[in-house]
């Protein structure tokens, strides 16, 4: 199983932006952790480091305990899948069918193994009937689901996913969590870029702030989101769930989600 | 015989390279200008080189084919007109903003859509550009592999051109939409928000340049740059 | 006022109609949230309320729309924009691409319009100020990020100064500050008399700024009332449209037997 470390990780990017200024992060095997912040505070470019799309400016990415530097991306694709924000700028086939099978095929699947990873990758996106269809013939949403399954089929130990509810209605955002949900169980790991606070509550094991190339908190979402961080998230413009706020107000924090606060509602009385 | 090959240079020197100086622009000029005539000029000495037919004076031979100094001067003279005519071409683009060049456009009366077509085409450039990375970027995570040998390079033509030419052709409709809702197609004049900067001296570097050329179509055709 | 009647209209080329025998009325300075599954209407009623559809996109239409009383069908493309602005969800194709600064971006609408110089800039500058953008006044609108870009393009509607702006999904695209800056600019803008539809699947968005939610199923409008009363509805879940956190946890306290009304208390 493939965990990922990075160790002082510096990007600057040409012109001297500095987008990421001594990343020290260590993602375990099979971890489900949200990556939030505001937009320009590096969570793209640190995940871009995963799969060799960005190289360190200094510092090291390790992926599955080997450093990324020696490998090129397509070597790092097969441990690293990443899931773009925007579906029109990877979608090429003119087939739903054809695009889910790219990914696998420059894997180096043929045959019967292709046909089951594409199928199984189709029927966790609610995509399989839609297999021959043009994917400019779905709506937005589902092709940003296309865009999921088609990394998906890739079967990759480690799963990245950027902004995976944005934009989607509810059936969408609930095949993304089912999704979520599924490769985790399968021991794989999940990290996702995300501005949903209740998704990231819910789904997720682990929660990564970062604020202008840094990472500032670190911890469960109840830890993060709870009172004596509310300071340090709203710095970043990130605001704790509704839950994790009335459970500190009525007294029975820290409650990021939903359930939480019922939960500890019901067990005050 | 030289006469063909200096007049040009000169030209270059005076009409180009001194602007390009004023302008601080003669790196990234030189630089256009090689990229633009190097190609072709290499091709012309060559051909002209070897196989200039009306050649008599001898310069060396190379089996079969023989050099020739007429192949050379006529060469010379083709690839100084080529540097003369990208070097201009190139200190256009080097010293004019699309902003710049629509305002003006529109100030001397062209129609606002057609300074807009003039400016917009040369941003669209890098807007593909980015595109372009975006998509590739999107397929190198894929999989597809960029780093490889030729077959690779080949086999992600399609994955990348066809997202970039389809996004672009998408885009159309809804760019069109996003001018006529901020009133692209009334008629009548748009406000300018300024006045490029121009001084009485650029004015009459323009005139000199307007009125020299048809002096120096006369003085040629009196037989005086032959 | 835009006023909608027994309005159906059909893409070019569609098989189905988008829009079927709708009502709508967008009054004086109200706020209105549409919200609906995705391909249920919102983005083609944004495109006819701002005269694009059919003009633009082509199409077959049928039913009356009017703007102020007028026939909106009557009047020429140019006329829209001081009447109806609209923005997309999608910042970098609402940029015209021939501006060197944001500035010039935000000026270009009412630079087309004629607006006289002094006025001009004066819009411009105000417009910047509104979405508290004026620091990137000099920067180069391709260069900025897609948050920036979007608020850069609702600069560019609000410097037409129309009576009436359609957003949608502004937010799309945005960080939570950049969805509370485009919350806070639509209650100023409101508060201006503009009237506002605003398409979003941000619904904790529309509690906070909206005055009424339409919501949309098909083409056609299913549910229609005051903000409160529409978002709380327990058939918006059916529609495909996420409620705000507030109805969620109330939902959430109900089902296990406790008593929503502390959470109102606590929220006070």
């Amino acid at each position: 199983m493939t965990d990922i470390r990075v160790e002082g990780l510096v990007h600057v990017y040409d012109g001297g932006v500095s987008a990421l200024d001594g990343v020290d992060l260590s993602v375990a095997a099979g971890e489900r952790v949200a990556l939030i912040g505001q937009n320009g505070s590096g969570k793209t470019t640190l995940v871009r480091h995963f799969d060799g799309l960005l190289r360190p400016t200094s510092g090291r990415v390790l992926v599955g305990g080997v450093d990324a530097a020696g490998r090129t991306v397509a070597q790092l694709a097969r441990e690293v899948g990443l899931v773009f924000q925007d579906p029109d700028r990877q979608i090429f086939a003119s087939t739903v069918r054809g695009e889910v099978e790219f990914g696998p095929q420059n894997l180096g699947l043929r045959g019967a193994a292709l046909r089951s990873a594409v199928a199984n990758a189709l029927t966790a996106t609610g995509l399989e009937k839609a297999a021959e269809t043009n994917p400019y013939d779905l709506g937005t949403s589902r092709r940003k689901l296309l865009a999921l399954a088609s990394v998906l089929a890739m079967r990759t130990p480690v799963l990245v996913l950027d902004e995976p509810t944005t934009g989607q209605d509810m059936r969408g955002m609930a095949i993304v969590e089912e999704v979520v949900a599924a490769v985790s169980a399968a021991g794989r790991t999940v990290v996702a870029i995300s501005h949903d606070m209740r998704f990231v509550a819910e789904r997720f094991d682990r929660v990564v702030v970062m604020r202008q190339g840094r990472i500032v908190l670190d911890g469960s979402p109840a830890e993060v989101f709870a009172r004596d961080q509310w300071e340090t998230l709203r710095s970043t413009f990130v605001e704790p769930p509704l839950a994790a706020v009335l459970g500190d107000r009525l007294g029975v924090g820290p409650t990021p989600t939903d359930a939480a606060l019922v939960s500890a509602m019901k067990s005050r009385g | 015989m030289l006469g063909g090959i200096v007049g040009p240079l000169v030209l270059v020197a005076a009409a180009v390279l001194v602007p390009a100086a004023i302008a601080r622009v003669v790196r990234p000029l030189l630089r256009a200008v090689v990229l633009l005539a190097l190609p072709i000029g290499i091709s012309v000495v060559v051909i002209n080189l070897l196989f200039f037919p009306a050649g008599q004076q001898v310069l060396f031979r190379i089996g079969p084919v023989t050099a020739t100094a007429e192949g050379l001067v006529f060469a010379l003279e083709v690839v100084a007109r080529l540097v003369a005519i990208s070097g201009a071409i190139s200190l256009f683009y080097l010293t004019t903003t699309a902003g710049d060049l629509t305002i003006d456009l529109e100030r001397r009366g062209v129609a606002p859509r057609l300074a807009f077509v003039a400016s917009a085409s040369v941003q669209t450039v890098p807007a593909m550009v980015d595109r372009a990375a975006a998509i590739t970027a999107a397929q190198r995570a894929r999989g597809l592999d960029t780093e490889g040998g030729i077959g690779a390079r080949l086999r992600g033509i399609v994955p990348i051109v066809g997202p970039v030419i389809l996004g672009a052709l998408g885009e159309v409709e809804k760019r069109t939409m996003a001018l006529e809702a901020r009133g692209f197609s009334r008629p009548g004049r748009r406000t300018l928000l300024w006045h490029p900067a121009d001084s009485s001296a650029q004015r009459v570097a323009r005139w000199l340049m307007v009125l020299a050329i048809p002096a120096f179509i006369a003085a040629r055709a009196a037989g005086w740059l032959a | 006022m835009l006023t909608v009647q027994g309005f159906s209209y059909r893409h070019a080329g569609a098989t189905r109609p988008s829009l079927m025998d709708l009502d709508f009325v967008l009054g004086d300075g109200e706020v209105v949230g549409v919200v609906g599954a995705n391909d249920s209407g919102k983005t083609t009623l944004c495109l006819v309320l701002a005269g694009l559809a059919p003009r633009i996109v082509g199409g077959t239409l049928t039913g009356r729309f009017s703007i102020d009383g007028a026939d909106a069908q009557a009047l020429r493309m140019h006329e829209l924009p001081a009447l109806v602005g609209i923005g997309f969800d999608d910042p970098a194709t609402q940029l015209s691409g021939v501006a060197a600064t944001v500035f010039e971006e935000v000026a270009f609408g009412p630079a087309n319009m004629g607006v006289p110089r002094d006025e001009l800039i004066a819009r411009t500058a105000g417009a910047l100020e509104s979405l508290a953008i004026s620091h990137l006044a000099e920067r180069d609108p391709a260069r900025l990020s897609g948050g920036q870009q979007q608020l850069v393009a609702i600069a560019s509607i609000l410097a037409l100064r129309p009576r009436h702006v359609v957003l949608d999904e502004p937010t799309a695209q945005l960080d939570p500050s950049g969805t509370a800056l485009v919350g806070d600019a639509l209650e100023r803008l409101a508060g201006q008399g503009v009237s506002i539809l605003v398409v979003e699947h941000k619904t904790d968005l529309l509690a906070r700024v909206a005055n009424r939610v339409v919501a949309l199923d098909g083409g056609r409008v299913v549910l229609e009332g005051p903000a409160r009363d529409v978002l709380g509805d327990a058939a918006l879940v059916d529609l495909g449209v996420a409620p705000p956190s507030e109805v969620r946890l109330r939902r959430a306290f109900v089902a296990a037997g406790l008593d929503p009304a502390r959470l109102e208390a606590a929220r006070a």
